[in-house]
């Protein structure tokens, strides 16, 4: 009897599976990626921090007990107690909301240099495949060259020697114009921060991207989609857009780690946000400081971006599981 | 083979001249005035004169045009002169001769503790295949590959020094042989280590289901000699193949490490050019810094057929 149930029950699971493949192919896909995703420890406790990272990141001042600036000199290096989580550090600012604030700096400047990445990554990529010969070749000696070097000093190098011309142009156009948005040097930290950092970003998600493209365009399907008259658009919309979509979304969660570590060490290393904005990088470098005395300055940044990079790491390990299905056995 | 070392060599030029060009563009484009940095050590009282500011932009020959100085950069560069610091006055030279063995006796040790141990867990992991140690294993590389040194080295050295007090506190270099040293070291070593150990771990789990292993296990021959013999050999070639990505890993983080520790090597050199923009001093730590990226993988390449015959052969079709 039970026996009999158990085969029926692995019959309508072959249906079941059958029937999913026989499905729209994207969201098949990301069904089956999801289901195998879940199914992953690891990557449900990343996917959890992440998601508590996002929720710090988006409603951080409405958490926060205190403003991130606001000093109380009477209360300096004060250890971690009831009214400050996290204690206070040597203006007396709360760390707790520092470092929540720090979270939205991580989680604002990650996107970005993602996202502006991916924009160039894809552009350079088509462009290569597309046009082909020597310029598909200059793009790839490109793309080796920017992974063969050590491109954190490259970067931290134009960072820092394009700030000052920056800001002394912003002085320049809010005399000139006496528009408020050029005293607002604080957006020149993250612009020159995502903008350098996507630079060396861009090489990575540019030879994924490239290498997706060349190899789902020579497919037979689509191939056979396009004699029998599909337009090109719903070609890229039906077939390559979700076969392609794997490896990117694997990509995307890597890089976004990657930039969030980045971020915070060009603020460690003082070229990045400076303070008084909070970045975990340039909490961090402030700890240091004092670290033998008043070791909680160091201790909570330091622990949010260990634990966090530790959530993209799973995260990044379970998607590749899902994804590749192949790999995974 | 020279003429396979000469055409790595040929191809790495226009790398080279390419990084450097972008690091003198900016110097030349967008830094500010070098003049104003020799001006503020030059000797006597001068003061702000527009007079004496071109007198001495006119002997640092830094009134010709872009490409004049820069093809000027590199005749000197090719002579083996990295020119004069802004900051100092001191020879670039001799400065890096000073911080670069410190840097690369710390890289060398590091290098040699992380293949060993890496390799050793990545061996364990793999006999021990889906038990709760390779787990643990596994899941120790994985988080430790993304967390960057400035925040493990900080957290590691609190918890030592304050809390364990097992040691001093780590700070500045006083040679090789020092217990300041250690903590360093092992900041330095432990993020590669994981690609090491995931690398073996992946190789040992590929060569177990090798025949001859099966083979070698159907004769009876204890697991000991098995795993000496048979498999620490192949992998051997994944574990040497990273070692280009490691160079590059372990240069960003000597940055921050030094830092950290306040160790006076490359890294030091490099945040304290940084920060007073002395450009001599930094486009000398990219030229070296991208020579030592190019050596290691030239002297990966040349040693990997040695390791595995078939790469060579590989090779060759590919290029026929």
């Amino acid at each position: 009897m039970k026996l009999t149930k158990r085969l029926h029950k692995t019959e309508n699971l072959t249906l079941k599976a059958r029937l999913d493949k026989e499905d729209v192919p994207a969201e098949s896909l990301l069904k089956d990626a999801f289901r195998r995703l879940v199914a992953n420890k690891g990557a449900v406790v990343g996917i959890i921090i992440i998601a508590i990272l996002f929720f710090f990141a988006i409603f951080g001042p409405y958490i926060t007990p205190y403003d991130f600036l606001s000093q109380n000199l009477e209360l300096r290096n004060q250890a971690p107690s009831f009214q400050h989580l996290f204690g206070t550090d040597d203006l007396g600012r709360d760390i707790f909301s520092r470092v929540i604030y720090g979270a939205r700096t991580a989680v604002i400047l990650s996107l970005s240099i993602t996202i502006l990445s991916f924009l160039i990554g894809t552009i350079v990529g088509a462009i290569g495949v597309y046009a082909g010969g020597k310029i598909d070749a200059f793009i790839v000696w490109l793309i080796d060259l920017t992974m063969s070097i050590p491109s954190l000093l490259l970067v931290v190098v134009i960072n820092a020697s394009l700030k000052p011309p920056l800001i002394s142009w912003m002085e320049k156009m809010y005399l000139q114009t006496k528009n408020t948005i050029f005293r607002e040097t604080i957006w020149v930290d993250f612009i020159l921060v995502f903008g350098s950092l996507a630079l060396i970003k861009w090489p990575k998600a540019a030879r994924i991207i490239r290498g997706q493209i060349l190899s789902i365009k020579n497919k037979n399907y689509v191939t056979a989609a396009r004699a029998s008259g599909v337009s090109t658009f719903r070609i890229l919309l039906r077939y390559i857009i979700p076969n392609a979509l794997g490896p990117v979304i694997v990509l995307f969660s890597a890089t976004l780690g990657e930039a969030m570590v980045l971020e915070s060490t060009f603020s460690f290393l003082g070229v990045g946000v400076r303070p008084p904005m909070p970045s975990w990088g340039n909490m961090i470098s402030d700890g240091l400081r004092v670290w033998h005395l008043y070791p909680h300055i160091l201790i909570a940044p330091a622990s949010f971006l260990a634990v966090v990079t530790m959530a993209f790491s799973f995260l990044g390990d379970g998607l590749n599981d899902a994804f590749n299905p192949r790999q995974w056995e | 083979m020279w003429k396979y070392v000469g055409n790595r060599l040929l191809r790495w030029i226009p790398t080279v001249l390419v990084v450097l060009l972008v690091v003198y563009a900016l110097a030349f484009f967008g830094a500010g005035d070098p003049i104003k940095l020799i001006f503020l050590r030059a000797p006597g009282d001068v003061a702000y004169n527009a007079e004496r500011i071109e007198v001495i932009r006119e002997e640092a020959g830094l009134n010709r045009p872009f490409l004049v100085q820069f093809g000027d950069y590199l005749k000197h560069l090719v002579q083996g002169d990295f020119g004069n610091s802004l900051v100092s006055g001191r020879d670039v030279g001799s400065m890096i001769k000073n911080a670069l063995p410190i840097t690369l006796q710390l890289g060398l040790v590091a290098t040699f503790l992380l293949a060993i141990f890496g390799t050793f867990l990545g061996v364990v992991a793999a006999l021990h295949h889906n038990k709760w140690l390779d787990n643990v294993i596994s899941g120790f590389a994985l988080g430790i590959w993304g967390i960057p040194v400035f925040v493990s080295g900080p957290l590691l050295m609190v918890f030592l020094v304050r809390y364990l007090n097992v040691m001093d506190v780590p700070y500045g270099w006083h040679g090789l042989f020092n217990a300041q040293v250690i903590l360093p070291l092992i900041v330095l070593s432990i993020t590669p280590m994981a690609l090491i150990i995931r690398q073996s771990r992946s190789a040992v789990l590929e060569v177990m289901s090798e025949d001859f292993i099966r083979t070698a296990r159907s004769k009876g021959i204890p697991n000991i000699q098995i795993v000496l013999k048979h498999i620490l050999r192949p992998i051997l070639t994944p574990i040497v193949s990273q070692m280009g990505l490691i160079t590059i890993n372990m240069l960003n983080n000597a940055v921050l490490i030094e830092t950290v520790f306040g160790i006076p090597g490359l890294g030091q050199l490099t945040v304290k050019a940084i920060s007073g923009s002395d450009y001599p001093v930094i486009l000398a730590l990219v030229f070296i810094g991208s020579t030592v990226v190019l050596t290691v993988n030239l002297i990966v390449d040349l040693i990997f057929p040695l390791l595995d015959p078939r790469a060579l052969s590989k090779k060759e079709v590919k290029e026929a």
